[in-house]
């Protein structure tokens, strides 16, 4: 018995599933580790997610193509951005309550707007996101199955990661976004706005997260909206932001790791209940956060070099 | 006129609640150190703060080279050739030294991408020219103070300035580093023609290292001077108004026993490092033992592990003969010792609260300010707050405020007044009259020495150094953790600065 | 000081009231797009709370929940701590106690319920203390491990419910078996959600305000919550005091679950609380975690939620509606710090400005 367990949970399904379950949420996370290096904690991403997921499903619906959905998502992206900025940075407003508040708004507001248009029970079957065959790959054993036949956004993403990577290491933008979070007067006295940077990370982040949940309705389920379909995803998000210090490269590599376990409790369900696997990410976010917090801390007690007073 | 680089005509400058800067006209020649000085809250770096962009005024025109500025902002600033070094520095803890002075100017590859190659050889070639020696590719964090400052005056000199202003640049640094600053300072004067505005309230600065100095106060530019025809007594009288005159502060009674022990005490920093390192102490009685150092050498950790506010790595405090290693503060106090903290924001008041509830603070567990020993008696805590907000001659709008929209010297007062109202055996007190203005100076000296001459232990800390002279019976140098001198009597001002910096007599006696 | 207070006071209530006539006038917008009549969906919806005597009693159980849990919350960030974990605290003192009421059927109320109720505040108050534990001694952040444990909870109560408690009844897929009916709370008002347990309610709330606002444990409490570092300096135990705080927060979130279950859903099912605690920590946050404040937002927003229900079912308006007006109101209030401080600032510059200007003049006089 334990060999078939083991087969099916290092199976290409489970690898596939993994890639699949991971894809919305490091999208996602990749917008959160804008706003993390511009030091504004975005709890606000499930309401970011959701929206997307709606407006993609919305615009494929009216306009009847998925590319319509896409721009939608894209257009609201922009503008979730630009309201969660205005009252972060412009008002200064509390960061967790207006993420909170963002959350249940989405969830009002697409909810209500779902039973307005389409009923009580949500739409699916809507114009989708396509899936994009590679020829050729499936000539590699167990890595085709994985990879290929995957729906375009898993594809996307890969890009995504290395031009996230490239903006926020590589580039004077990256740098100025990250000094945005760290020291935002040293920015200001360099003559460049900090808050023109929260803006800026912001925006890419409602953008980002639109594409998630764009993904999650039009790409995984075809064109399909249910409530709250976000689901605790954009959570789970944040959860790789923190564990990656908003590295894009290993917060995508985090997402894999929940994408992973979230695929093998589905594989493991006849044998202990997925209930109970459906923890293990969360478990092991908070182990990663205690882990994470132990590590700096005793990194910073062993450093031996003089470091600057505390300024506060 | 082309030998002034900087002109202000009629600046005001006006925050809520306060005019920082009022109908200030000043000329700074081109090539000249000018230093800029007067008390904390003079409006010194507020009009620094304008000259560099971050304030726009609310009245009155600024010239830089005879040009007039118009728009305000550091960009416009930088542009004009003026470079600013903060007190608190602006540099980016996790970024390279490169990657931090070449910042909003980087060099790039294919349009987009940042070319870290080219800045850091561009700040070594920076590094070369100026002679101010730094690694390019080293993290800031990782960099002492005075190697930070040399980044960010790099940083300036990287942005083309040719006036450079520095907002008490030699707060932070130790006395060679400040030698080394002054050299650099007189280096770019001599051989760039540069303009140094330097901002301070360190008058023996003024003299070493200015051409002309200009005395703030109350948002005022009260006189400009030729540095050569000025002493420090007469900048010292400029500065508070009135000559500085103490009045003699008498002090009665003989020191009688032990009421703070420590011995060998070992407690570490916030980095993990050592920094108090052996250290052993004794105060007896209405006695006043002063603390003198140079920030940053151990007598803010010894003074937290004393408090309980930190848990020593090893050694012993005993208080009037009791233990007390180890415990928390809440012990300690029990023990009969009240403490004034060193920053008064972050540890001395709750700013959110008001002034009566800052003043009850540690008292409110006593049975006079509870029925039943936990219903709070209103009544009376109002009047208790009151009585002592008289009796400590506490200005502000009363009792019912928050401390948070007090001035500095009367926040201090407020914790004065609460401390020294536990009516403790022992007091331990750090900074009493960092910015606090003169008269609450006078004060708070008398109240301390009164206390004294009550049969108080007290063991003081001060980065004043006058204030630790003239309140102590006794003093201690501290350097790096350790005692490096201990004297009574009469205080040699020089003796005492020597060990302040490290030099021990008894090495040299071994040696 | 009464002064000072009360135009604070008027202030926030001034805001408070704006916020909600622009919520309700930005609702009004959403209706109109999606094609309804906002009078008349509003009318319903404060129709539908005072329609009959059953909407009475179960908005009024409704105001209970919230003001108990968003005291809870109250409590928490009183010390500083902030516990996002209400709802996770919630449903495993709901299934927990449910579960002790099954155990022990047969045994007499008086011990059943009180066993129940402990057993809910035990369970709330150790599940709180792993974050609170965490803040304190690792310095982790709270609002994430909380986030975290709400999603563990949710999923751990699911598991009980469709495993080892689960009803004998097949045709309930995740639900724990019904309580005896002698243990179930007196319903106040027939048909309603209103039970006995309001009675308890009111106790804890006025206990919750009594400590936080009169004793000299509240003034503590909110020494450590506005400054940690003052507070420890002072001699305040605060790392035990926020542990003390958060633990309590969730054995009262234990106990609203334990309310639910005994009071109207009679087993664990999943529907015992729809993110009710959120809905709390809203209002506390509305309220500016002021108890008082809290005491009324909480009927507020719990005629608003029954209202809309009310609505949904006779003016065939989605009762999403009330989510979107409570959040904008929620907007506006976290905002309007920001929106005055910056037309305040302006007309502080204008006036310094024309203060100086008339000094000048004077002077040329």
């Amino acid at each position: 018995m334990f060999e078939t367990i083991l087969k099916s949970v290092f199976s290409a399904g489970t690898f596939n599933q993994m890639l699949r379950s991971a894809t919305p949420v490091a999208l996602a996370a990749l917008g959160g580790a804008m706003t993390e290096h511009a030091g504004i904690m975005n709890i606000g991403m499930d309401g970011m997610i959701l929206m997307g997921a709606f407006f993609g499903v919305l615009g494929s619906y009216l306009f009847g193509s998925a590319a319509a959905g896409i721009a939608m998502v894209l257009l609201m992206g922009v503008i979730v951005g630009l309201f969660f900025a205005l009252f972060v940075v412009k008002f200064r407003s509390d960061e967790f309550i207006i993420g909170t508040a963002l959350n249940t708004f989405a969830l009002g507001l697409t909810s209500f707007l779902s039973r307005s248009i389409f009923g009580t029970a949500g739409t699916k079957g809507n114009p989708a996101l396509p899936t994009v065959h590679i020829p050729g790959l499936d000539a590699i054993p167990f890595l085709g199955t994985v990879l290929n036949d995957n729906s375009l956004f898993i594809y996307l993403t890969w890009l995504l990661v290395l031009a996230a990577w490239l903006f926020v290491y590589k580039t004077p933008y990256g740098f100025w976004l990250r000094a945005s979070g760290e020291k935002p007067e040293t920015l200001r006295t360099a003559g460049i706005s900090p808050e023109k940077m929260k803006w800026l990370a912001s925006i890419l982040c409602g953008l980002l997260c639109g594409l998630a949940g764009a993904h999650l309705s039009l790409g995984q389920l075809q064109g399909t909206f249910a409530e709250d379909m976000a689901n605790s995803r954009g959570y789970i998000a944040f959860a790789c932001v923190i564990f990656s210090k908003a590295n894009p490269a290993v917060a995508y590599a985090a997402a894999l790791m929940f994408g992973f376990f979230d695929a093998i409790g589905l594989r493991l369900q006849d044998y202990i209940s997925s209930d109970l696997t459906n923890t293990i990410p969360y478990i092991i976010t908070i182990v990663m956060m205690v882990y994470v917090v132990v590590r700096s801390q005793r990194r910073k007690r062993h450093s031996s070099k003089r470091l600057p007073e505390m300024q506060t | 006129m082309d030998d002034i680089a900087v002109s202000f005509r009629h600046v005001s400058m006006a925050f809520p609640g306060v005019l920082a800067n009022d109908d200030v006209s000043l000329d700074i020649r081109k090539g000249e150190v000018f230093a800029l000085v007067g008390e904390n809250g003079a409006g010194k770096s507020t009009l620094m703060n304008v000259l560099y962009g971050i304030n726009a005024p609310t009245d009155g025109q600024v010239f830089i080279n005879d040009r007039e500025v118009t728009e305000f902002s550091p960009r416009t600033a930088i542009g004009m050739g003026v470079g600013m070094v903060h007190q608190h520095f602006m540099l980016v803890p996790s970024f390279t030294v490169a990657q931090n002075i070449v910042m909003s100017r980087e060099p790039r590859r294919w349009r987009v991408f940042f070319d870290n190659a080219a800045a850091e050889r561009q700040t070594r070639h920076l590094v070369e020219e100026f002679g101010l020696e730094v690694e390019a590719d080293l993290p800031v964090e990782e960099l002492s103070v005075g190697l930070q400052q040399r980044v960010e005056i790099l940083k300036t000199l990287f942005r083309g300035a040719e006036i450079l202003i520095l907002d008490e640049p030699t707060a932070v640094l130790t006395p060679q580093e400040t030698d080394e600053l002054f050299s650099v300072i007189r280096r770019v004067v001599r051989e760039r023609n540069m303009t140094v505005i330097i901002i301070t309230h360190k008058l023996y600065e003024v003299m070493a290292i200015s051409d002309r100095v200009g005395v703030m106060r109350k948002g005022k530019l009260v006189g400009v001077r030729d540095t050569a025809q000025v002493d420090e007594k007469l900048l010292a009288s400029m500065m508070v108004g009135r000559p500085m005159l103490y009045d003699h502060l008498e002090k009665t009674g003989v020191p009688g026993r032990e009421m703070i022990c420590v011995r060998d005490l070992v407690v570490r920093d916030n980095r993990g490092l050592v920094a108090v390192n052996g250290l052993s102490l004794s105060v007896r009685a209405g006695e006043v033992l002063g603390i003198a150092a140079i920030e940053g050498n151990g007598q803010s950790e010894l003074i937290e592990a004393i408090t309980g506010m930190r848990r020593p790595e090893s050694g012993s405090v005993t208080l009037d003969g009791r233990d007390a290693t180890g415990l928390s503060p809440g012990q300690i106090r029990a023990m009969g010792l009240a403490h004034v903290p060193e920053d008064r924001l972050a540890t001395g008041v709750s700013r959110d609260a008001t002034v009566a509830d800052n003043l009850l603070t540690g008292k409110q567990r006593q049975r006079r300010f509870n029925r039943f020993g936990f219903h709070q008696r209103t009544s009376t805590i109002e009047r208790y707050a009151q009585e002592l907000y008289e009796k400590f001659d506490i200005r502000g709008a009363g009792t019912d405020v928050t401390v948070g929209s007090m001035s500095g010297g009367n926040m201090q007062k407020v914790v004065i007044a609460r401390e020294f109202s536990f009516d403790t055996p022992i007091l331990i007190i750090s900074q009493p009259t960092r910015g606090v203005d003169v008269g609450a100076i006078e004060f708070i000296h008398s109240h301390i020495i009164d206390r004294r001459n009550h049969g108080c232990a007290i063991l003081l800390s001060s980065a004043d150094l006058d204030e630790v002279f003239r309140l102590s019976d006794r003093i201690i140098t501290l350097y790096e953790g350790r005692i490096t001198g201990e004297f009574t009597g009469t205080f040699s001002k020089e003796e005492i600065g020597y060990r302040m910096t490290g030099s021990r007599k008894d090495k040299e006696a071994a040696s | 000081m009464m002064e000072r207070l009360k135009k604070r006071r008027w202030g926030y209530l001034l805001s408070l009231v704006l916020s909600v006539l622009l919520a309700f006038a930005i609702g009004a917008l959403i209706l109109l797009a999606a094609g309804f009549d906002p009078i008349r969906a509003y009318g319903a919806m404060i129709g539908g709370a005072f329609s009959n005597a059953r909407h009475v009693g179960d908005f009024l159980e409704y105001a209970m929940v919230l003001c108990l849990t968003g005291l809870a919350c109250v409590l928490g960030s009183r010390v500083g701590i902030f516990n996002v974990g209400g709802e996770g605290q919630l449903l495993l003192g709901a299934v927990v106690s449910c579960q002790v009421g099954v155990w022990l059927n047969g045994l007499s109320p008086w011990l059943v319920i009180p066993a129940a109720a402990l057993a809910a505040m035990v369970t709330g108050g150790l599940y709180a203390l792993l974050p609170g534990f965490l803040k304190v001694k690792v310095k982790v952040n709270e609002v994430i491990t909380t986030i975290m444990l709400n999603t563990i909870a949710a999923s751990l109560c699911q598991f009980l419910a469709k495993g080892p408690w689960k009803n004998a009844n097949k045709n309930m897929v995740a639900a724990t078996e019904r309580l005896d009916p002698r243990y179930w709370f007196k319903t106040l008002i027939s048909g309603s959600s209103l039970s006995t347990a309001i009675i308890a309610a009111v106790v804890i709330t006025f206990l919750t305000w009594y400590i936080m606002q009169k004793t000299s444990l509240g003034f503590e409490m909110k020494l450590t919550g506005q400054n940690p570092r003052f507070a420890f300096f002072s001699g305040i135990s605060t790392d035990r005091l926020v542990i003390v705080c958060i633990v309590v927060s969730g054995a009262m979130c234990g106990l609203v679950g334990m309310f639910r279950v005994y009071g109207v859903e009679h087993l664990y099912r999943s529907s015992i609380s729809n993110q009710y605690y959120f809905e709390g920590l809203t209002v506390a946050m509305i309220a500016r975690y002021d108890p008082v404040t809290v005491i009324g937002l909480s009927f507020f927003f719990a005629i608003l939620k029954i209202g809309a229900q009310g609505m949904e079912l006779s003016a065939g308006v989605p009762n999403q509606i009330y989510l979107i007006i409570q959040t904008v109101i929620i907007f506006f209030m976290a905002a309007e710090n920001g929106i005055f401080t910056s037309l305040r600032t302006g007309a502080m510059r204008r006036r310094a400005r024309a203060d100086i200007r008339r000094k000048e003049e004077q002077e040329h006089v």
